[in-house]
């Protein structure tokens, strides 16, 4: 990755939190998440991924009328960027076609967040993909 | 802002202590106006520094009751490990698993073939009766390194057993210890212990970071890390950083006046665990409760993930570590957590809370007063439900 002269003068200046604000706002605030049992809760579709033993997993839970997102919840076990990444992620796809949604990728979701540390980077990958796999599991009964 | 922050990150690093910044201070001045100089040179100034030198070396021996001569500066305790095993490369060395990654990583790099790591129990402890099970004396070990106290958990190694097994007069075994943690916190005594090395930094103690020491028996040989000039007796070459080495001096003689403070510190330790067992559901200890340091706790929370927790009680001004792999650059859980528990997701909810001697109940108030709800949060956010971790297990 390359870096500007801005990038390299912001990291060098002491941070009070390893993140953005923006990641911060969204770790401190999460919007969307899904309170109490998951399952109590009445989705069209919903993708899990990831595996508590590497640290991350998300599930997205997804209510659809006409090919749009209605509706979007999240529940996810992580660190402070893996909470930030799914609560971004669902004010970006909310109201979308699944289509337009699909297009929101990990690169969308830590530009939305101002950026995310380097080695965090899969957080915002993991978003994505239990958006994906919440579209797929949609799609796939759909055809049933 | 600074009125506000709790601190709980002792283990990490402990704030300097005013009286060292002045004592510091004194010398940079002397070192401005000619009075210090370098410790080697014959003039006056040189000769001033020596007994500066000197009398800073003399304090540090009180600290672990060893002589002055087998006290080698270093630029702190990575070093002094490092000093250590790069002595031993290509010899045998039995560590455990559970070291700080100053032994590991120079293990790994100079000994890899030649190392054993004698496994700890459920709490982090090694036994002694797992050194020397086979004496056959081409596989005796030149060297063990078992570390006083853990960083991380706060157990404490049954070194004084250990080194009474290795010194006997069948082998020729050294027995080094990490005192990095236990400095300042429980007695540390060179002849207690029969260790013939010890390393130590200053800046767990209030002193400075970027010095550190190195304790050498006299009957001992290490060969040196850095060769140069003959400063520290040909043991560790480099002028002699006199600021730093006066700051460690001075923390070394509070912290030897302070040692019998950390019971007040224990109570607030056994305070904090106290009250977040009875008031957060599925938590557990990874500290053992008896044979740790006064000041650590370390606890794992269930269903959630210790850098979330340590990010959500800095939004509050609370300061504490966690062994989450999350935490780590390298994205690896705590190989500590991991060597005693055996499960990363309870390594990647691992907290660890680190009281020093400033540390007052009104902290322990504070951290109790958000505590029980940011992981009520957390896990109301989680995919994993707590509890439910025991059952599979």
């Amino acid at each position: 990755m390359t870096k500007n002269l801005d990038d390299q003068k912001c990291e060098s200046e002491p941070k009070p939190f390893a993140y953005s604000e923006a990641v911060k706002e969204h770790f401190l605030n999460p919007r969307n998440f899904l309170m109490g049992d998951g399952s109590k809760y009445a989705c069209d579709a919903k993708g899990t991924v990831g595996n508590p033993v590497c640290g991350d997993q998300m599930t997205m839970y997804l209510q659809i009328r006409d090919d749009k997102i209605q509706d979007v919840r999240w529940k996810t076990y992580g660190c402070a960027s893996a909470i930030a990444s799914t609560s971004a992620l669902s004010e970006l796809v909310k109201g979308k076609t699944l289509d337009a949604a699909l297009a929101v990728g990990p690169k969308e979701i830590s530009e939305f967040l101002g950026g995310l540390p380097e080695h965090k980077f899969h957080c915002s990958v993991l978003g994505h993909e239990a958006l994906a796999a919440a579209i797929d599991n949609y799609r796939q009964n759909l055809q049933k | 802002m600074r009125d506000q922050q709790v601190y709980l990150d002792y283990a990490a690093g402990a704030p300097l202590l005013p009286e060292v910044k002045t004592r510091m201070d004194e010398v940079g001045e002397g070192l401005v106006n000619g009075e210090y100089g370098n410790p080697s040179a014959l003039y006056a100034t040189g000769q001033r520094s020596r007994r500066l030198l000197d009398e800073a070396r003399m304090q540090v021996a009180l600290l672990i009751d060893a002589q002055p001569s087998e006290i080698i500066f270093t630029s702190g305790g990575t070093e002094s490990n490092n000093t250590v095993i790069q002595a031993f490369q290509r010899q045998i060395i039995w560590t455990t698993p559970i070291e700080h990654p100053s032994i590991l990583e120079p293990l790994r790099k100079f000994s890899r073939q030649k190392a054993r790591f004698v496994s700890v129990d459920n709490e982090g402890r090694v036994s002694p009766k797992n050194f020397y099970r086979d004496p056959d004396p081409k596989y005796c070990p030149s060297l063990v390194s078992v570390m006083l106290a853990n960083n991380e958990i706060g157990v404490i190694e049954p070194v004084r057993e250990i080194s009474m097994k290795c010194r006997s007069p069948k082998y020729k075994t050294l027995v080094h210890t990490d005192a990095t943690q236990a400095i300042g916190k429980i007695p540390v005594d060179v002849n207690e212990l029969k260790v013939d090395l010890l390393s130590f930094s200053a800046h767990k103690i209030g002193g400075p970071a970027g010095i550190g020491v190195l304790y050498v028996r006299k009957s001992a040989h290490v060969r040196p890390l850095l060769s140069g000039g003959d400063q520290e007796r040909g043991r560790r070459a480099g002028t002699e950083n006199l600021m730093l080495i006066a700051g460690l001096a001075k923390a070394a003689e509070l912290a030897r006046a302070r040692l019998t403070e950390w019971d007040k510190v224990a109570g607030l330790r056994d305070q904090l665990r106290a009250e977040i067992l009875r008031e957060i559901p599925h938590v557990s200890c990874n500290s053992p409760k008896e044979g740790c340091l006064p000041n650590i706790l370390n606890v794992s929370f269930e269903a959630i993930e210790g850098e979330a927790i340590q990010l959500m009680l800095d939004a509050t001004g609370i300061a504490v570590s966690t062994g989450s792999a999350c935490a780590s650059s390298k994205l690896e859980p705590s190989h500590v957590i991991m060597a005693i528990r055996g499960d990363a997701e309870i390594a990647h909810g691992s907290v660890r809370f680190s009281l020093g001697l400033n540390t007052t109940e009104s902290d322990i108030q504070k951290v109790m007063a958000v505590l029980p709800k940011i992981v009520a949060k957390l896990r109301d956010m989680s995919t994993l439900k707590a509890g439910e971790h025991d059952k599979e297990s």
